[in-house]
Order: structure tokens, then C-alpha cells, then sequence
């Protein structure tokens, strides 16, 4: 197996100084000494000190807002730092511009795919730095190179195929290539697998102990625990711009980990409370639409409901098509054990069904508006008076719902985008709380969410449970639909495969169902 | 999806669109300022209300063009179809239909443009862009057909006299932009229609999964537009009294160039009623003056386009420098 850094056709032109400064594995390669960032008086990140070593998996953990995203940037020169020192090989280095970092092999691999979908996979990885002879580029050459490199990391993706044409994991794929043909030494993974299948993530786990075995040194950022105790060697912990600590991963646990991230227990996250479960709301039979096919599904007053596969398995286009999204076309769905038929959005939120959708940037919020604009949306023709809105009750409303919810904002002006993950995903819910309904569809609604935020949405739902609604839970991360849902129904490939009560069944077993081995 | 969430964008409050409004009429009156001091002929009140006049109608077409700017759509056809209502008024007249049901005939055939182009958007999948330049061209032939390439005069002198009016001292046409005016502030900015067509122009799947009828808002945009220009193509035959389908020529371009001078996006989900206006009586000040001063038509252009470049390039730095 040839390595990765010979695959790079511009090993001729790369620096020298990643010549010069081969250093051992296990001594430090990248050195953060005091390192501080400040956004006027606002602290991003407090002075840090971490050190990393040559060839290890550093894994960073921290709830959003916690400074991940500023250290990413500061590590990666896209913003100039407040204060402090970075080390680089043992010599302090400037870092300022993001070709002076990529020149020296530091490199990062960014959570939202940030390359052009017109163009074909082999362009994309060549983008900026592509083979040409004689002022022409040598298209052929380049598509042979990128599925050499392809090939040889066992991404089963054809290199002339259009990006666009990908699913979001094999782009995110297409991006770790790019980054991985460069000569890097150092190279910066920003959740990485919020997109991707299972399998998809196995490759990538992959190709991330594969650079490692050739020297590289990864930085690994993520929300999930098990990701994290799989991969790294070290973990260090951010809190409110704090580096509250690094660990060794054998001398450390989950515990101890969540603990430091926001002083709290596994247990309290998973808040389960057991409720007395009521009548029936809904019900579906045998019901089919585009992409899923004979489902049925009970949801009673006071139960959540999960719905677990992997992505693509039909439980969105279920959910999309039981909202009045797409049509169904076939089978039934009672409502209060009266007969109904959905076929319009407005009808299913008249009837009591609130949806969370998938991306909350794509179908959740309008990001270029205010978020009360965004929470009152629903809501607007009961917030009128004659041909008016209200200005007050338009503001009430969304006032209740930002301070309901903690959303931290110091206004409901503040626009949609400026928002964290967490936060915007609140933004989401508050505009259903504020509508009101009786069965809440959330469709992974702790994508990128962090887990302080994890744990305040699942309290939320306790909350409305008791008020006597019934949920939905979609999700792809199976410990959360395993603690919560009192009923657990498994999709694959569109249809309801395997339904389990409350813990009846083990995550294997769940697993081995959805896969369909 | 980890945002920085440190940068806080905050929207252009209310407050802050109305110091960008403020900095608009401040700019529109330093120019009236600098032409009255410059020129004997500019501060006479024949010259005052020709501007109004002058400006009224663009004002009009901006204001419709922005409902469907907000959308972020664009709708190319304006300029049309106010010459293709001054036609159809011209006909109308001439084959001795009374004057306000000819009127009210003339302001449906705007509506069912509109709901041809939002037809066209929504079932048929056109991009805005496309869907009103086709209108653009086919309604000046549509036009010229009716009138074999000629003009229709009309002989109603009250209708004619209508344009040259004033009441209250000021020109009945300036009138006309305040009677636009405000239904329009009520609906974009108070009712819930307006905050739909925000919604829409921000993001159509959102809107439409939070039971906002978006194919409704989209038809509502563009029948607005139609109908704002075809009350222009109304205004203009009153005040040049014939119906001829070249007329307006360009003004599409005059009424997208007021909105964006104006504050609105044309990518969507920003904008206002007041801006517009000022964008459009901005433009044929400097018309006016340029004029008076004896300034080369063709310079005209030039410098039209210099201030669109100039004002939007300083309201993104406001709102940069806002976030």
C-alpha cells in the first residue's frame, strides 16, 4: 500500500519546512500556549494550553458555544488570536491566513460539505491546484488520479460522477479525500459524521487510523461519546471557552467526560419519566406514499413512539407524508378514531400535528429572518386582529417561547442564522409550542445538538407528554430512541420491519434489524 | 451545525430601517437642496410638480415590484404592461365602454398577469426571470396587434384632465402614490400576508411545513406587481392621452433600480414600502436636475447606474457593520 503522501502529485512543490521539521511521534507537534480569543468584550476562548502530540487522535468535546468552532478557526489561521502563543514543531509561528496553515500541513475537514456540486468528484479534489499542461487542464489525468486516491481508501465513489449527485455523507467522503491528498500532517475533523450511514462512518474511521498509522496527527471533534472512545488517544474537554481538562482515553469514562462538559450525569440526560399512557390519537394503517410503504403505527396520549433506521430507511418521507407534505397513496390514518385525510399541510396542523423537520436549514427556519418572525410563523392568523397582527401579542408570544425555552438571544430580532445549533433547534420547537398541537412529529431533532441542549429537549418532552400529547421521536442515534420511546418500531428500506416495547429488546438486536443482515 | 454563535446578526430592526429610510430622504433632499441653490428653474412650482408627476409612476411600479423582489422573484414584465394597459384603456374607450368599467376591466387584465406569471412559477416550474421576460416581449406584440402598430388617442377630456390636476396644491398623480401607498405599508408590514412573503422569500420549504399556503403567497406577490403596473398603464394614457403599447419602455428597469436603491434584496425576505418610493422619486430628481443643468442625456444613465452601484454598496456595509 503506497501512502497517502505519495498519491499527492505536488509532493515536488510542497514546502520545505514539512521537510525540516520531521519530528517523532509522541512529541509535541502543536503547541497552544495561553491562547486567547476575545469578539470585543465577548470571550470565545479563554487563555488554553494544549498541547498535541505528533501522530495521536485528539479528540475535543464541548457543548455548542463552548469554543470548538473558535479553536478550529484560530488552529486553521481563518481569524487572528486575541492573545497567547501557537507552537508549531516547537518554534512559535505566526498561524495568521489560512494558506500559511494549509502550507504548513494543517488542514480541517468541516462539518457542512464546503465544495462546488456542479462539478465532478475528480475537479472537486483538485480544485484550486489542478494538473494542467500547457495552460490546459489534463481533465483524464486528474480523474485517474482522484480514483487512484478513492480506490486506495476504499470510498467505493466514482471520481467523474458529479458531486451533486452524492448523498451528503459521500460528499462529506469526497471533502476527507480532498484534504487527505495534501501533504497534510495535521488534520481537523468538525463532526464528521452528522451525515454520514453507518457504513460510511466505518470508512472514515478507517481512513482516520489509516493516517494516523502514517504519521498524522488527527484533532477529532464530536458530539458523540462512543465516536470518541473508539478513535482517540486523548480527549480534551471545552466549557464556555474554558479548557476544563485533557484526559487520557483509558483513565477516563463517559461519566467523567459529561461531567466536565456541563456537570451533569448520563442519567439525568436521558430524563424518563414513566406516565400514564392514554387514549389513542392516531393511528395509521397500511399506509404508503413515496418512499415508504404499508406502515402502521399507533400513537396514544402521554407515549413517545420512536422510529428507528438507518438514513434514507422511509421514517422522514412517513413522517412528511402523515404532515400532508407529499401525498399518501394508500392506506388509512384515524385521527381520535375518526377517518381522515390529509392532504395538505395546513390540514394536518388544523387537525393537531406539529412537525420538527430533519434540517432545520432546509425545511425548519427561515435563517435570514428574526427569530420571533420564525417562531409566531405558524401562528400568525391567530396573533391578528382584523386585517392587523397584534404587535403585542406577536411580541408575548415569542417572548414566552424564548424565555420557555432558554433560547439565548438578547432579542427576538436577532436573525435565525447568528443562532447555534442547539439553539436553533429550540427555535424550531418553540414555533410548534407556541402553535399548540396534540402529536409532535421531532425528526432527529438532536442532530448537532450538544448534550446540555440534548438533555432540555428531552425534559421537553416530558413536558408534554403530561399535558397529555403524544410524540414521534425519528432518530438515526440509537441510545436516544432505546431510552426514550416507550414503543419502538424499526424501519428499513421504506417499510416497518420489527416493533419493540420499552427495553424489550437489545441494541443489537435493533441494530441487526435495521441493517437486515 | 455548530455556528459561531458570537458574531450575533441582529435584523434591521425597525429602528434600524428607519435610519436607512432617514438616510434616503436626507440624501433626496441634500439633492433638492443643491438644485435649488444651483438652478433658477429647479424651486418653481411648475417644475416641482412635474417631478412629483415624474416620480409617482415609478414610485407606483415599485412599490409592486417589491412585494415580488421580497419573494425573491423578479418580475421583468412592469414596463409592458403598462404600455398593454394603456392599449387596452385606449380600446376600451374608443369602442364607447364607460370610462370606470373600462378603468376596472383594464386593472383585472393586470391581475390575470399576474396570475399568469405566478401560474407559470408554480405549476409550471419557470424561473421567475424567464416567465416575465416572455410576458415582456409577447404583451408589446399583443399590444401592437390591437393597434396595428399604431396609437389609439382618446378623446375623454375629463379622463385626460385627470393627470394634469392638482388637489391640494399637489398633483393628482402624486396622490395616486399615497392612495398605493399605504394599503400597501398595512399589508406588507402589518398583516400576516406581508410577514408570508418574507417567509417565502427566506426559505419556500420552511414556510410551506409551518402551513403557509406558499403557491397562495407566490400568486398574491405577482398579481400585486401586475395590477400595480397595469393602475400606472392607467395613470400614463391619462396623462399622455392616447394607448400605445411601446410606451414605458424600460421602466421594469426604473422600478427594480428604485426598490434596490430602495433596501430591498433581490436575493429575498428584505425590503420595505417606504424605501422603494424613495428610491424612485431619488431617480427622477436626478432626472430633473440633469436636465435643468443641461446635463447629456446619456450622462443621465451613467449616473444612475454609479449611485445603484454606490447606495447598495453602502447599505451592505451598514449591514455589515450592524452584525
Amino acid at each position: 500500500m503506497t501512502g497517502l503522501h505519495d498519491l499527492s502529485h505536488r509532493h515536488d512543490d510542497t514546502p520545505e519546512l514539512l521537510e525540516t521539521d520531521r519530528i517523532p511521534p509522541g512529541t509535541p507537534i502543536l503547541e497552544l500556549v495561553g491562547l486567547q480569543k476575545k469578539y470585543g468584550a465577548v470571550e470565545a476562548l479563554k487563555p488554553a494550553t494544549i498541547t498535541f502530540l505528533a501522530g495521536e487522535i485528539h479528540a475535543i468535546v464541548g457543548e455548542n458555544g463552548a469554543g470548538k468552532s473558535t479553536l478550529i478557526k484560530l488552529l486553521t489561521g481563518v481569524i487572528p488570536r486575541t492573545s497567547g502563543e501557537i507552537r508549531w514543531c516547537g518554534k512559535p509561528v505566526p498561524l495568521a491566513d489560512p494558506n500559511e496553515a494549509i502550507q504548513r500541513g494543517i488542514n480541517a475537514v468541516h462539518q457542512e460539505v464546503v465544495l462546488c456540486p456542479h462539478l465532478s468528484v475528480a475537479a472537486n479534489m483538485f480544485l484550486g491546484d489542478e494538473m494542467s499542461s500547457g495552460g490546459l487542464m489534463r481533465k483524464g489525468a486528474m480523474t485517474t488520479a482522484a480514483q487512484n486516491v478513492l480506490d486506495d481508501l476504499g470510498f467505493n465513489l466514482p471520481a467523474g460522477e458529479t458531486l451533486a449527485n452524492l448523498t451528503i455523507g459521500q460528499q462529506q467522503l469526497v471533502a476527507t479525500a480532498r484534504a487527505a491528498m495534501r501533504g497534510i500532517r495535521f488534520l481537523i475533523f468538525d463532526e464528521p459524521t452528522a451525515y454520514l450511514t453507518r457504513q460510511e462512518s466505518a470508512q472514515l474511521f478507517r481512513l482516520i487510523r489509516r493516517l494516523q498509522s502514517e504519521g498524522v496527527t488527527i484533532v477529532y471533534i464530536s458530539h458523540r461519546m462512543e465516536e470518541v472512545f473508539e478513535l482517540a488517544d486523548r480527549v480534551s474537554v471545552l466549557r464556555d471557552g474554558t479548557h476544563v481538562g485533557t484526559r487520557l482515553i483509558g483513565e477516563t469514562n463517559d461519566a467523567e467526560l459529561i461531567s466536565l462538559m456541563i456537570n451533569r450525569t448520563i442519567e439525568q440526560i436521558y430524563h424518563k419519566e414513566k406516565l400514564p399512557i392514554g387514549a389513542t390519537i392516531l393511528e395509521t394503517k397500511n399506509l404508503s406514499g413515496p418512499g415508504f410503504n404499508d406502515v402502521s403505527i399507533t400513537v396514544r396520549a402521554g407515549e413517545i413512539v420512536g422510529l428507528y433506521g438507518l438514513i434514507g430507511a422511509g421514517r422522514s418521507e412517513f413522517a412528511l407524508g402523515l404532515y400532508g407534505r407529499h401525498p399518501c397513496t394508500g392506506g388509512e390514518v384515524y385521527w381520535d378514531g375518526n377517518k381522515v385525510t390529509i392532504n395538505s399541510e395546513r390540514k394536518a396542523m388544523d387537525l393537531g400535528i406539529a412537525l420538527a423537520p430533519e434540517s432545520r436549514r432546509d425545511q425548519g427556519l427561515c435563517l435570514n429572518l428574526p427569530i420571533g418572525l420564525n417562531i409566531n410563523l405558524p401562528v400568525f392568523k391567530r396573533l391578528s386582529r382584523g386585517l392587523t397582527i397584534s404587535r403585542k401579542l406577536e411580541t408575548t408570544n415569542a417572548d414566552k417561547q424564548i424565555n420557555d425555552l432558554k433560547i439565548k438571544t438578547p432579542t427576538r430580532a436577532v436573525l435565525a442564522s447568528a443562532m447555534s445549533g442547539g439553539n436553533q433547534q429550540k427555535i424550531v420547537i418553540g414555533k410548534w409550542l407556541s402553535h399548540g398541537a396534540r402529536l409532535f412529529i421531532f425528526d432527529e431533532p438532536t442532530v448537532g445538538v450538544d448534550v446540555g441542549t440534548k438533555a432540555e429537549i428531552y425534559r421537553l418532552f416530558a413536558e408534554l407528554l403530561k399535558q397529555g400529547a403524544g410524540i414521534i421521536l425519528i432518530s438515526s442515534y440509537l441510545p436516544e430512541v432505546y431510552e426514550l420511546a416507550d414503543r419502538l418500531h424499526v424501519f428499513r428500506q421504506g417499510r416497518l420491519v420489527a416493533s419493540h416495547d420499552y427495553r424489550a429488546a437489545s441494541h443489537e438486536d435493533v441494530l441487526t434489524e435495521a441493517i437486515g443482515v | 451545525m455548530s455556528l459561531d454563535t458570537t458574531e450575533t446578526k441582529v435584523a434591521p430592526k425597525r429602528g434600524m430601517s428607519i435610519l436607512f429610510s432617514l438616510t434616503l430622504l436626507g440624501l433626496l433632499l441634500f439633492l433638492w437642496l443643491l438644485l435649488a441653490f444651483s438652478t433658477n428653474s429647479f424651486w418653481t412650482p411648475n417644475n416641482i410638480s412635474n417631478l412629483l408627476r415624474q416620480g409617482a409612476m415609478t414610485a407606483i411600479l415599485a412599490v409592486g415590484q417589491t412585494f415580488v423582489i421580497i419573494t425573491a422573484g423578479i418580475d421583468l414584465s412592469v414596463g409592458a404592461v403598462v404600455g398593454f394597459a394603456s392599449v387596452i384603456l385606449a380600446w376600451l374607450l374608443a369602442a364607447g365602454v364607460p370610462l370606470w368599467i373600462a378603468m376596472g376591466i383594464t386593472l383585472l387584465v393586470g391581475v390575470a398577469i399576474g396570475m399568469f406569471h405566478a401560474f407559470g412559477i408554480v405549476r409550471m416550474g419557470l424561473p421567475p426571470f424567464i416567465i416575465t421576460l416572455a410576458t415582456l416581449t409577447s404583451l408589446r406584440g399583443i399590444g401592437l396587434l390591437i393597434t396595428n402598430g399604431s396609437t389609439i388617442s382618446i378623446s375623454n377630456d375629463a379622463f385626460t384632465n385627470f393627470a394634469r390636476a392638482d388637489f391640494l396644491g399637489v398633483p393628482s398623480l402624486f396622490w395616486m402614490v399615497i392612495v398605493v401607498a399605504i394599503p400597501a405599508y398595512v399589508f406588507l408590514h402589518l398583516s400576516r400576508w406581508g410577514r408570508y412573503l418574507f417567509a417565502v422569500g427566506s426559505n419556500r420549504e420552511a414556510a410551506r411545513l409551518s402551513g403557509v399556503n406558499v403557491n397562495r403567497t407566490i400568486y398574491l406577490a405577482y398579481i400585486l406587481s401586475s395590477t400595480c403596473a397595469a393602475f400606472v398603464g392607467i395613470l400614463l394614457a391619462s396623462r399622455i392621452g392616447i394607448g400605445n403599447a411601446t410606451q414605458a419602455e424600460g421602466w421594469e428597469l426604473q422600478a427594480i433600480a428604485s426598490s434596490v436603491i430602495g433596501g430591498t434584496s433581490l436575493f429575498g425576505a428584505v425590503g420595505s414600502v417606504q424605501g422603494p418610493l424613495l428610491g424612485a422619486f431619488i431617480l427622477a430628481t436626478i432626472n430633473n436636475g440633469a436636465n435643468l443643468l443641461n446635463v447629456n442625456s446619456f450622462w443621465q444613465r451613467i449616473i444612475t447606474g454609479a449611485l445603484i452601484i454606490l447606495i447598495v454598496y453602502f447599505d451592505q456595509l451598514r449591514r455589515r457593520g450592524s452584525r
